[in-house]
């Protein structure tokens, strides 16, 4: 789910980035820093949005470096457990396959496969139903819930299934 | 529009689910006499016999503290069960919901009287039929969907097992476990190849216990769906009963309030008439909105001043009476039957003649409708005696020295009313309808066929169910 909202964060700019250009430099650093990260509690940062405030800089001793603390509006992006997402498959093995939607990696164990879909081993490793109608493999677009997800300081990992009503492949390069 | 089979699926669903709910402050101590369950089962029944109601006046039926009952309600309206409304109200305002009660009484003083009142918030609450079909198909819905899916481990996830070290992983470990060399997961600690848990050698590898519990869990699981299927069949089967009935709406509490008023003023009879027990069971009786109503509407709104309170005072007395307002009629036909008689004869002229304000309506009914109407309340009226036997002496004589004022009062403005209705009627043989239909109904034989049909529907009503409630 995505969520715009406003985090703060100290920057510590080198004194060369002093002078007219302050402002700039500290947002740039800023998104350079951020942006594309990932934080347990709030998810990926995927933009920076805009800036709410910068703080007075404070000079640290002996180093010259000065802190800002500065507030900015950003949009994270954060799974959880039950969500519906649209993803992309990334790898197909016998113990499942994994899938990105965006950021975020996503395990479907084969338990959570249709039972109707088996593996075929190969170049292309996919699950296929019997009838071949269906294919998972690698670069299918597949639609799955998230069933569990493992959130640490700095990754989140999730699993899916999409054996359920309305999931499995909403795309599939072969047949396109 | 019949509201029975909705009535009876909420009394099915109340049974189902909301049977051992307790409603408790937070401050209150958890001992056996605070205990009020099965509280939120009588409200709800209670809530099938009204409509629109005051939650004072449901809290003192009900013998409930208005309190408790709020809790119960507040409850109930997040469980989308009951829609309430609250509104600050004039005295007026107030009236118009217990005219009938305070007209029967002693209709004018009480009147003044509530003039004097400031203006009070009142909550006022109501069944919503439509939202409960959708509330409790979506939990058994939920219900059912939750097990099946914990049968077929839809949700869990799922874990791996090393055989050589025995160490357990689970699939959100999945990406440190991917191996280069191969399409398997391999152990952390020695490389070995995973295999799933559920798979047969996880079993034997020392997973046998785990299995075990799991399969007992399976059991278990199937054995709660199985339940679930054979003790809320009942609910299932008017679940599909009712589906394609018209869901009896209510509207919103000033929508009903108006509706019910002109169904009071105008079609007084013909809604009685409809079924007979619902006729003594007080607001419950006004049917859903009528058409043509509006007529009734303009001209009462178009109407100003002193003669406008009046005709409200008087019409909204002709809503169908609660229960407890036929009771002093009742007391009288105890003492005098002969003067009940005439009284409830001069009750239904007094309807008419009430209506002439609005004649054309009035003289709409058709006889049909009228003597259905006397039946009906002839009906209602024996259910009152009853219920008069029961109370006290003192109550008996303190009602009667009220009633008699206000019979007397009354009487007189009934009068007046009878004959301009007569100089009025164009129908010649409408007086001998009236005439006919209380000799009907006079002797005790003839109440008692009444009562019958009045009494099936409604007290009836929970012994029919052939369903074991303590287990569901
Ligand atoms: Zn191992």
């Amino acid at each position: 789910m995505f969520f715009h909202i406003v985090l703060e964060r100290n920057m510590q700019l080198h004194p060369r980035f002093f002078g007219r250009n302050l402002r700039e430099n500290i947002v740039s650093k800023l998104m350079k820093d951020v942006e594309g990260t990932c934080s347990g509690r709030h998810g990926f940062v995927v933009a920076i949005t805009g800036i709410e405030n910068i703080g007075k800089g404070l000079i640290r001793d002996g180093t010259g470096f000065v802190t800002f603390p500065v507030k900015y509006q950003c949009v994270v992006f954060r799974p959880f457990k039950g969500e519906i997402l649209e993803a992309v498959v990334t790898m197909v093995n016998k113990m499942g396959f994994f899938a990105e939607a965006g950021p975020v990696q996503i395990f479907v164990s084969n338990h959570l496969i249709p039972d109707d879909m088996e593996f075929q081993t190969g170049d292309m490793p996919n699950y296929t139903t019997s009838d071949g109608s269906v294919k998972i493999q690698k670069d299918s677009e597949v639609r799955l819930k998230i069933i569990g997800t493992r959130v640490d300081a700095t990754e989140i990992f999730c699993i899916g299934t999409i054996k359920d009503d309305f999931l499995g492949v909403i795309n599939d390069p072969a047949n396109a | 529009m019949s509201i029975e089979p909705f009535n009876r699926l909420v009394k099915l669903a109340a049974r189902a689910f909301y049977d051992d709910i307790t409603t408790k402050g937070d401050n209150q101590p958890k001992t056996g006499r605070s205990d009020n369950r099965g509280i939120a089962v009588v409200v709800l029944d209670a809530l099938t016999r009204r409509q629109w109601v005051r939650e004072e006046d449901l809290a003192k039926e009900l013998k409930l503290h208005s309190k408790q009952l709020r809790r119960t309600l507040r409850f109930f309206e997040e469980e989308k069960l009951v829609t309430r409304d609250h509104r600050k109200e004039t005295a007026k305002a107030a009236k118009m919901h217990n005219a009938a009660v305070a007209n029967t009484t002693d209709g004018h003083r009480t009147k003044e009287g509530d003039d004097k009142i400031k203006m009070h918030t009142h909550s006022y609450c109501c069944l919503d039929y439509a939202q409960i079909y959708d509330v409790v198909r979506y939990r058994l819905h939920r219900m059912r969907k939750k097990l099946k899916d914990e049968l077929e481990d839809k949700n869990t996830v799922q874990e791996y097992i090393c055989p050589n070290c025995g160490r357990r992983y689970n699939a959100l470990d999945a990406l440190r476990l991917m191996s280069l060399v191969d399409e398997y997961f391999h152990c952390e600690n020695c490389d070995g190849e995973l295999v799933a848990e559920s798979d047969k050698l996880a079993a034997q590898e020392g997973g046998d216990g785990d299995d075990n519990a799991r399969r007992r869990r399976r059991e278990k699981l199937k054995d709660m769906l199985q339940k679930m299927e054979v003790q809320l069949k009942p609910l299932m089967a008017q679940l599909s009963r009712v589906k394609d009935l018209p869901v009896p709406e209510f509207g919103s509490l000033q929508e009903w309030q108006i509706h019910a008023g002109a169904a009071g003023r105008a079609a007084n009879g013909d809604s009685s008439s409809n079924d007979p027990s619902r006729s003594s069971q007080g607001y419950g009786a006004t049917p859903m909105p009528f058409l043509g109503e509006t007529k009734v509407e303009v001209s009462f709104s178009g109407v100003e001043g002193k003669e406008d309170l009046k005709s409200e005072t008087a019409s909204t007395g002709l809503k169908v009476l609660p229960p407890w307002m036929i009771k002093q009629g009742m007391n009288l036909t105890k003492e005098q039957r002969g003067e009940v008689k005439q009284g409830s004869k001069m009750d239904d002229s007094f309807a008419a003649a009430e209506s002439s304000d609005d004649k054309k309506i009035s003289i709409g009914n058709d006889d049909k409708i009228k003597d259905e109407y006397v039946k009906a309340y002839y009906a209602a009226l024996l259910q009152k005696q009853r219920e008069a036997e029961e109370s006290a002496k003192k109550q008996q004589e303190l009602l009667q020295t009220s009633i008699s004022n206000g019979f007397s009062k009354s009487s007189s403005d009934r009068q007046v009313g009878m004959k301009s209705k007569r100089e009025e009627d164009d129908e010649p043989d409408d007086d001998v309808e009236w005439e006919e239909a209380p000799i009907g109904g006079n002797t005790s034989e003839g109440f008692k066929v009444n009562d019958l049909n009045a009494e099936a529907p409604a007290s009836g009503e929970d012994d029919d169910d052939d369903i074991d409630w303590e287990e569901g």
